[in-house]
């Protein structure tokens, strides 16, 4: 057993010449600033609770009606498109493809839903804050669904099993609504109930995290040492938790970290700078009159966003949890794989940076190693759950 | 360990600089500071000031000797090594004399973050800035 112990050690040290470091079980030795790092990553799951501008969030009936609206290709204007055509299941909720393809291509990255009830903004550009009025962005995009209030609303009062669903949700039919946008908000609404309920399973890092916690070093042992590697530039010299903080990996805010915002030749993506603008634009954003809370308690960073030049090619830091399963990466899909975009990192070209903007991302310079590390460790946050079921397999489930 | 204690007191009063006045607001976490023809006192809401997450600060402020009160008072916030500011801009709301209240700050990188309060009256900004360590 202790010679066991001994030959890992020495290996581990002979593996790890540069990095000075005593192994002990196969754990490496955090400084306190670093241990405290880590803990800010976690602990996972967060705790959930119903979004107060959604008056049907976290109820029974609305999360069923919603899965079925989610994969409801009537809903869109040509009959042959669901939300779940773009955010496949099998695929975390994402395509797997560059851009995603409605009834045009669109100029982004499809993201995944993983863990959506915690954003405090939804799309690249933040356009939408809350998961309900994303929701009905998509709808309404000529790109996406291409569907209008009124084909919506027809549908909800025509089908009888739409129509059972409303009432069953709403305690009211929806033929006693007349105003379509009404109906088309609380589709938004129920599609949130459905989507908030995907949330990321842990994962080994969340494992480790916990064990270091409660000073249990044989169980932190368990996770690899190229993973503690990883983790140990992500928050050290890799500056990487510098944004994708806390236990999502992401600030929720935006950043430009020089990708090309480009979408043709002539033509550009304006990320958050759009974004703001919209958001400001929108009768469905929480400071409108279809926040179901009078007291509009989410609605703080609504009402005091600031648009400002620099955020102009600005986009949203994703969330790394289940990163390794959504490929391609970034607003765009430019990047193809995890290894490319820790590459892009490594080799990062401040001139392509904004000028007045964040001294933040320097060309890391990582050695073949330090870039696998990288990987291992990012790789770590998955959960590897892409098993989801349809509750229903899509069969009639009202009457 | 009597002399000690009167050792910790007298460092303790050397080391409570003079205000010219004292602003209405303490308990934990509060930072008073002198600004120009003002002693501005802040505190966060929560007390300790979250990563990424909105809050809050109670701003406290008396006038110097001869000075009116001011008409006006900011707070922003800059992170001076990254060389930008919040995405946010606080709101800010009188309370009562002497009294505001801001809203909507948020810190959203962990660093060093420089907060600045500007006070204006009778055509003059007094300007303070303390510096924040966010983890
Ligand atoms: C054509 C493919 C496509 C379809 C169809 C589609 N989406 Fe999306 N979805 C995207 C893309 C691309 C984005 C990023 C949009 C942006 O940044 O503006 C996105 C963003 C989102 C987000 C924000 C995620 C985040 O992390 O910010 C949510 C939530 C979402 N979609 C839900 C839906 C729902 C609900 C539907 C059906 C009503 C739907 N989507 C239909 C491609 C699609
Ligand atoms: C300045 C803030 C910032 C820092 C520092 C940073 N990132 Fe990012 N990261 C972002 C933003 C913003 C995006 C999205 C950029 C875009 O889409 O144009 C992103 C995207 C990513 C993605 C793609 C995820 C996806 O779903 O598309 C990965 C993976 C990633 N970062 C990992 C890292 C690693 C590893 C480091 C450290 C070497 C790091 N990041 C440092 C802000 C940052």
């Amino acid at each position: 057993m202790i010679r066991k112990i001994l030959c890992i050690g020495v290996l581990t040290i002979a593996a790890l010449p540069s990095w000075g470091l005593a192994a002990d079980n196969g754990v490496l030795d955090f400084t306190a600033g670093e241990l405290r790092r880590i803990m800010q990553h976690g602990p996972w799951p967060q705790a959930w609770s119903p979004d107060p501008s959604n008056r049907v969030s976290g109820q029974r009936a609305a999360i069923d009606f919603g899965e079925q609206l989610f994969f409801e290709n009537r809903l869109s204007g040509s009959g042959k498109l669901s939300c779940g055509s773009c955010h496949v299941p099998e695929r975390d909720w994402s395509d797997g493809l560059v851009r995603g393809e409605g009834m045009q291509t669109v100029d982004r990255n499809t993201p995944n839903l993983v863990n959506a009830r915690y954003h405090r903004w939804y799309g690249w550009d933040g356009a939408a804050d809350s998961l309900w009025s994303q929701s009905i962005r998509p709808i309404l995009n000529d790109k996406e669904l291409a569907s209008t209030p009124q084909h919506v609303a027809q549908l909800l009062r025509k089908d009888a099993e739409l129509a059972c669903h409303y009432q069953r949700t709403f305690g009211k039919s929806p033929a006693t609504v007349t105003d379509d946008e009404t109906l088309l908000v609380d589709m938004g609404k129920v599609l949130a109930a459905f989507q908030e309920t995907i949330v990321a399973a842990r994962t080994a890092f969340d494992e480790f995290r916990d064990a270091l916690a409660r000073g249990d070093r044989a169980a932190a042992a368990r996770y690899s040492l190229p993973a503690q590697r990883g983790l140990q530039i992500f928050i050290g010299k890799g500056n990487c938790s510098t944004c994708h903080t806390g236990p999502r990996f992401t600030n929720g805010e935006f950043h430009s970290t020089g990708v090309s915002f480009f979408t043709s030749k002539d033509r550009v993506d304006p990320g958050r700078y759009e974004g703001i603008r919209q958001l400001k634009e929108s009768r469905f954003n929480l400071l409108g009159p279809y926040n179901d809370d009078p007291a509009r308690t989410t609605a703080v960073a609504t009402r005091h966003v600031d648009l400002v030049q620099r955020n102009f090619g600005e986009f949203k830091v994703p969330s790394l949890r289940n990163a390794a399963l959504t490929g391609p990466y970034m607003h765009n899909g430019q990047i193809g794989t995890l290894r490319e975009v820790v590459r892009y990192y490594s080799e990062i070209n401040p001139d392509r940076l904004h000028a007045d903007g964040e001294q933040l991302l320097k060309p890391l310079k990582l050695s073949a190693q330090e870039v696998d590390d990288l990987i291992v460790f990012v790789e770590s946050l998955t959960d590897f759950r892409t098993n989801w079921k349809r509750s229903t397999g899509g069969e009639p489930s009202c009457t | 360990m009597t002399k000690r204690v009167l050792a910790v007191l007298a460092i303790a009063l050397l080391a409570v600089p003079a205000y010219g006045c004292v602003p209405e607001l303490s308990g934990g976490g509060t930072r008073t500071l002198e600004a120009g023809r003002y002693t501005l006192a802040y505190r966060a809401s929560p007390p300790e000031i979250p990563l990424g997450k909105h809050f809050s600060l109670e701003i406290a402020v008396c006038a110097n000797a001869g000075a009116p009160l001011p008409d006006s008072v900011s707070v922003d916030a800059q992170m001076p090594e990254h060389r930008h500011g919040m995405n946010y801009k606080p709101s800010i709301r009188r309370e009562a004399a002497g009294r505001y209240r801001a809203d909507g700050l948020m810190l959203h990188m962990p660093g060093r973050w420089d907060f600045i309060f500007e006070l204006r009256a009778a055509g003059r900004t007094d300007r303070v800035t303390q510096s924040e360590v966010i983890e």
